[in-house]
């Protein structure tokens, strides 16, 4: 299916790490392996540097999801394994007060070379919005969520 | 010697920004899928972009020339480049702007080749669409950027070499050479490392030892040099030019006056490694004769503590490590590799005692005087069968995997001819003997080597060759039978035909594992590739150095290697270190945490949310006749991770290159309802 | 021509000898770099995409050309050929002529309006022959320096490039420019030229249309290649069945060239991924004696392939004919079965192993060696007397060897030893000038 069948797409932000998650998606393109088009990559140092208040921005912005790649504990960043983490609880509770499904955004470890989980997780989020559509929709409903 | 590198004069920020987009075929690879030309079309339209062009490959020289031109002619001062990673090719459009008179920050790079083209090439249109909202999006980071200086930093003329065997040898004496203080730290009590082990090198049949000792005579002679044996690196801190090294050495343990008659009177004994097991020694040792340092040592490992009798006196031997705190520049790591140590059962190793590895036969053939027969468990040895590919060339699914789940699907490279090597010695040795080489594919690949393999076919030695996935069987022989093992070979050479050899000796060539070291990998935070080995930079534009600056491979640690190209490795390790250490300096990138002065109100939050020593504090400033606090930085020991950005509630911090309003912009541009690539359809 | 005096003379402007250049220049040494042809970039600038990670090869070598190019502490000479070199004493005193490119290079712009005004076209050796340039152009659309070159065999003199030239550049009058270099080491970085395509008369003496060579293959591959896709030269028809003749000019006594040439197992896989890719419908046959994938990432390489679908038949290829329609008959030995089979292809690639680079007059393989004075080893490659010490270092002093001037080896190895060999010149060069070896 190309874009033009498909009709408008729903978004994927993907937050990525220099040291993880963006050398792992340079490695995935070199493995000439398929995904998604609608999924938007942007390299990041470490993803601490983001208050909840970004993500929340950017979902109302209309990003339908976001998936934050970052190298774990294999991180060149003292603060990125742990400091991650806590971020993204704080930004789950952020997300509920607004009435936006948590699980439109995720965290992952990815590794430099890390193919296939790479893939496994664009593709999770892809069909996770199949499921449950536009976050624009969401937003105007609350009460749904 | 070069002058120092001056940026340009900065762009003031208040002057009219002028973006230049470019979007590069990249010769096809992004242009098959991306239209390119529509992208263009569609960028050209956001406000303050004054060009847009496409070019079959912008890093040319000519693509580059366009991008200059455009700099000095149209006024172009923020410029964004959708090409190949920017792994690839950031720097060389750094420097192109910066040839044009252009602040190298002022540029962006969007990959659309790993990240776009590549893995979306079934939906043209997709593709086309995400080049436009990620190059939109460079656009609106574009906007943003301010010129920057890189962090310059005093460099220390000084380099850790970490490993003592013949590539870390071979790189501490090329280093020193450049007039680079070096210190090599080997964690064994002598220098040599696996080398030494071998009795002959192939091609030209020298002695290894003796190649070693040369190489030993001239580094440890050498006055830039210092040696610490039985040491090891147990923290790390700094970066590039200014790495901070704690070196743990224990003792010796003997006195120079006292080693020769205390190794003589010590009794206790243990495995002998250099013999790979095959024989026992003392706890105070040499492994042989003219090693280095050339006085025997204490290992501490299995030492036990237990009194030693000399001259009618107990001696105790005490460890008493010694701390050495030292600053790198840069620090090379030549830490090698062990040879495979089979499974037990594989082929019947550590159950039929007449199978054994190659480096365990070369130790043991060492120790057969000249002129008499070869024996095995104590059997006259008349029928070898060599395996090739022992621990290499494993395939998932077939082969069982190994503790962490890996299968070494690699070649190691070195084993076959050193396996034929070993053949041609022993049929030149002991005549009578029956050699069967049992392989897959014989991978004589270097210079001098094919010439080896045509020795061993011409001296008879016996080739069989198997499937990968059929590998050869080896079982104890029946009681009573004239052999103590068979090997079962499917050989394809007799077209398939199952082939039972009896054989006095199995031996196997089994490849290279990195060594085991976890704790320098966590400590430097250093990547390793699938292999388990180190991985380099980029396998081809920057082979010996690592993704972390300021740190180079040197050997086997690296992958398999023979000594030629260990040696060779080691030199280009050493002509990096020359090039980054050489100038007494060592420039960063400017991606540092930065306060705005305006905004900041001495919360302190930035402080708690910092991990890292020293990057950031609170300081009271005298302002307009009160004391204010705000929080400062120091730039060479900010790591750029943006703890303290999230954190701040004035938005008063922010990484320099990396803003929070750089990327608000970017999901904006990305989550734009109209992008505008419809708009240049209209 | 000005004379010159510098640290090093790096002679050879491929991959190995950019590379020994940049790493020394980086050090702050003077480095004078000699290219014969009129562009740096070697055969690696020829390749479509590089093994085993499949960047795209221009991406990786424009860059490196770019940078010497620049490098300030680098002097660039094209077109430039080494003649004699004489001990001095303090090191070598090189003979160069500067060959006349009949165009004034400091005026020539590489706007190419020569080149489009040139009414006689020639084959271009950049393309193997598959292509064709102008009796004046530039080299290829990535040539470093972009200055226009008229190669005047081929010339007939009509005078329309000088009357377009709008820089004036085009001088007819040139003649060759003998100038000097004072240098204290020299890195002789000369390169490989292919086995012959005539070279074994069993596989068609070279004049069989569709049994190609290798970087022919690769510039039907390249992105920046002649037709921009995989066909037939002997009559333009997509290929469906290809077949890759492993060790074609490699460990072959009758040939005389004994060693395996390292590259030619990865290169055929690497070939064979890139034609399944552009033409999925083809069936690639490999027949070989031995895989050699021992480097870094490449036996994993070979298994994609493998997997992929390119199918790897362990065999002898006897000889080659051509049937009626030009069609490649392979005469080829299952050595796994025991019989010999023929088999019809619409293309073959001899998979040709590496020789020394020759002379300037195309005959002599020893042209550099001799200039320079340098024994060869039994494989006619610049000997190496001492390997496992010394990997670089040629039998004379202050004269070291990287890349494929000491043996075949691939892109990896020729950087690796780049580096080794700018690592021992650059310590020769201070322990010789005598500068203060340590602070």
């Amino acid at each position: 299916m190309t874009s033009n069948e498909k009709g408008k797409q729903p978004k994927i932000l993907i937050l990525a790490t220099l040291a993880g998650g963006y050398a792992g998606a340079d490695a995935t393109g070199q493995a000439h392996t398929d995904y998604p088009a609608n999924t938007y990559i942007l390299p990041v140092m470490c993803p601490v540097m983001f208050p909840p208040e970004f993500f929340v921005r950017a979902f109302e912005r209309g990003i339908d999801g976001i998936i934050i790649m970052y190298s774990g504990t294999d991180s060149p960043y003292k603060v990125e394994a742990d400091g991650t983490a806590a971020l993204i609880n704080r930004s789950y509770a952020l997300m509920k007060t607004r009435g936006i499904d948590i699980r439109r955004l995720r965290l992952a470890a990815i590794c430099t070379v890390c193919v296939k989980p790479f893939l496994k997780e664009v593709n999770q989020m892809a069909d996770l919005l199949k499921g449950i559509g536009f976050v624009k929709d969401e937003i105007a409903a609350p009460a749904a969520a | 010697m070069p002058e120092e590198k001056k940026f340009p004069e900065t762009t003031p920020a208040s002057e009219e920004v002028r973006v230049g987009v470019y979007t590069c075929h990249c010769g096809g690879n992004i242009s098959h899928v991306v239209r390119c030309e529509r992208v263009t079309k569609s960028l050209g339209k956001l406000s303050n972009v004054v060009v847009a062009r496409t070019d079959p490959s912008f890093c040319s020289d000519t693509g580059q020339a366009i991008i200059e031109k455009d700099i000095k002619e149209l006024g172009v001062n923020r410029v964004v480049i959708g090409a190949c990673a920017p792994s690839l090719h950031e720097q060389t459009f750094r420097n192109t702007v910066t040839r044009a008179g252009l602040n190298p920050y002022l540029y962006h790079h969007v990959g659309l080749r790993e990240q776009d083209s590549w893995v979306h090439g079934d939906d043209k249109d997709g593709a086309t669409e995400k080049a436009i909202r990620l190059m939109s999006a460079g656009v609106a980071k574009a906007r943003l950027l301010i010129p920057l200086d890189p962090i310059r930093l005093g460099a220390e003329k000084q380099a850790l070499v970490i490993g003592g065997g013949v590539a870390g040898l071979r790189s501490a004496l090329d280093i020193a050479r450049q007039g680079i203080r070096v210190t090599l730290v080997e964690k064994s009590p002598f220098l040599g490392g696996r080398m030494a082990q071998l009795e002959s090198i192939f091609p030209t049949d020298e002695e290894p030892r003796q190649l070693l000792h040369e190489l030993i005579e001239q580094a440890a002679a050498y006055p830039n040099i210092t040696v610490l044996t039985q040491a090891e690196v147990t923290a790390v801190s700094g970066y590039v030019g200014n790495f901070n090294v704690r070196v743990t050495q224990r003792s010796r343990g003997v006195s120079d006056e006292m080693a020769e008659a205390l190794a003589a009177a010590c009794t206790q004994e243990t495995p002998d490694e250099f013999n790979y097991g095959l024989t026992r020694r003392k706890v105070i040792c040499r492994p042989y004769e003219g090693c280095y340092p050339p006085l025997p040592a204490v290992d501490w490992e299995h030492y036990d503590g237990q009194p030693i009798q000399l001259n009618g006196k107990s001696v105790v031997l005490k460890d008493e490590p010694q701390v050495h705190e030292l600053t790198a520049g840069a620090i090379v790591l030549a830490t090698g590799f062990d040879p495979y140590e089979p499974r037990r059962g594989e082929y019947g190793y550590g159950e039929i005692p007449e199978v054994a590895t190659l480096p365990q036969l070369i130790r043991a053939l060492s120790r057969v005087p000249e002129g008499e027969p070869l024996t095995w468990n104590g059997h006259p040895v008349r029928d070898v069968a060599l395996i090739h590919c022992v621990g290499s060339r494993e395939l998932d699914g077939v082969h069982e995997p190994q503790a962490d789940g890996q299968v070494n699907n690699y070649c190691s490279r070195v084993c076959c001819t050193a396996s034929l090597h070993t053949a041609v010695e022993l049929r030149q040795r002991f005549p009578k003997l029956n050699l069967y080489e049992l392989y897959q594919d014989i991978r004589t690949y270097g210079r001098g080597h094919e010439e080896i393999y045509r020795q061993a076919q011409a001296k008879m030695v016996r080739f069989l060759r198997y499937h990968g996935d059929e590998r050869p069987e080896v079982a104890a022989a029946p009681a009573g039978d004239t052999h103590p093992v068979l090997v079962r070979v499917k050989d394809t050479l007799t077209y398939g035909e199952e082939i039972e050899i009896p054989v006095d000796l199995v031996v196997l060539a089994v490849g290279m594992m990195p060594r085991q070291i976890d704790s320098l990998v966590n400590m430097l935070k250093v990547s390793r590739g699938a292999d388990r080995f180190l991985l380099e930079a980029h396998p081809k534009l920057r082979p010996v150095e690592m993704a972390v600056r300021g740190i180079v491979l040197a050997g086997t640690a690296q992958g398999p290697m023979n000594i030629q190209e260990s040696l060779s490795a080691a030199s280009a390790a050493a002509a990096k270190v020359a090039s980054l250490l050489g100038q007494g300096r060592v420039e960063l990138p400017p991606f540092v945490a930065r306060v705005d002065e305006s905004k900041c109100n001495g919360a302190g939050a930035c402080v708690e949310a910092c991990l890292e020593e020293g990057a950031i504090a609170l300081q009271t400033f005298q302002e307009n006749g009160r004391e204010v606090k705000r929080a400062v930085v120091t730039p060479a020991n900010c790591t750029g991770c943006g703890a303290c950005v999230g954190v701040c509630p004035n938005r008063a911090i922010d990484v320099q290159a990396w803003t929070l309003a750089q990327y608000e912009a970017m999901v904006d541009a990305i989550a734009m309802e109209t992008p505008a690539f419809s708009e240049a359809e209209k | 021509m000005d004379n010159l005096h510098v640290d090093t003379l790096v002679v050879g402007g491929g991959i190995a000898g950019m590379q020994a250049a940049l790493d020394l220049a980086d050090q702050g040494f003077q480095v004078a770099l000699v290219e014969r042809e009129p562009s740096i970039g070697g055969k690696m600038i020829t390749l479509s995409k590089v093994f085993p990670t499949l960047d795209c090869c221009s991406c990786i070598t424009t860059p490196k050309m770019s940078a010497v190019a620049h490098h300030p502490n680098i002097h660039l000479l094209t077109y430039c050929e080494l003649q004699s070199i004489e001990e001095t004493g303090s090191g070598f005193h090189a003979a160069i002529v500067q060959k006349p490119r009949y165009v004034d290079a400091r005026k020539c712009t590489g706007c190419r309006e020569c080149e489009y005004a040139c009414p006689v076209t020639v084959p271009s050796p950049f393309d193997r022959g598959l292509g064709a340039y102008r009796a004046i152009r530039v080299p290829f659309s990535t040539a470093v320096p972009q200055k226009a070159v008229l190669d005047m065999e081929n010339c007939i003199l009509c005078g329309k490039c000088e009357k377009e030239c709008p820089a004036g550049a085009v001088d007819f009058t040139q003649q060759p420019e003998p100038f000097e270099i004072e240098t204290t080491t020299i890195i002789a970085a000369s390169g490989f030229e292919l086995t012959p395509l005539n070279a074994k008369k069993e596989y068609g003496g070279g004049k069989l249309r569709n049994v190609v060579d290798p970087l022919m293959m690769e510039r039907f591959l390249a992105p920046t290649g002649p037709y921009g896709r995989v066909l037939r030269p002997g009559d333009g028809k997509e290929p469906t069945s290809i077949a890759y003749v492993q060790c074609a000019g490699s460990r072959d006594q009758t040939l005389g060239v004994e060693y395996c040439s390292r590259v030619c197992c990865m290169y055929a896989v690497k070939q064979a991924m890139l034609i399944s890719g552009a033409l999925p419908m083809a069936d690639i046959t490999i027949y070989y004696m031995d895989i050699r994938t021992f480097g870094k990432g490449y036996e994993q390489f070979y298994q994609n392939a493998k997997a992929m679908g390119v199918e790897f038949v362990r065999g002898k290829v006897a000889a080659i004919r051509e049937d009626g329609e030009q069609n490649p008959v392979i005469k080829v030995e299952l050595t796994e079965e025991g019989r010999i089979v023929e088999r019809t292809f619409d293309l073959v690639i001899l998979s040709l192993g590496m020789t020394p680079a020759p002379g300037s007059n195309g005959t002599t393989s020893t042209s550099l060696s001799a200039s320079l004075g340098l024994p060869l080893g039994t494989d006619k490659f610049i000997a190496i007397p001492a390997p496992n010490a010394n990997p670089c270092a040629s039998a004379r002093p202050g004269i070291f060897v990287t890349g494929t001037a000491m043996g075949p080896m691939d892109i990896v190895d020729s950087i690796v030893t780049a580096s080794s060999a700018a690592s021992a010149a650059s310590a020769y060069i201070r322990e010789h000038q005598k500068e203060a070896v340590y602070a």
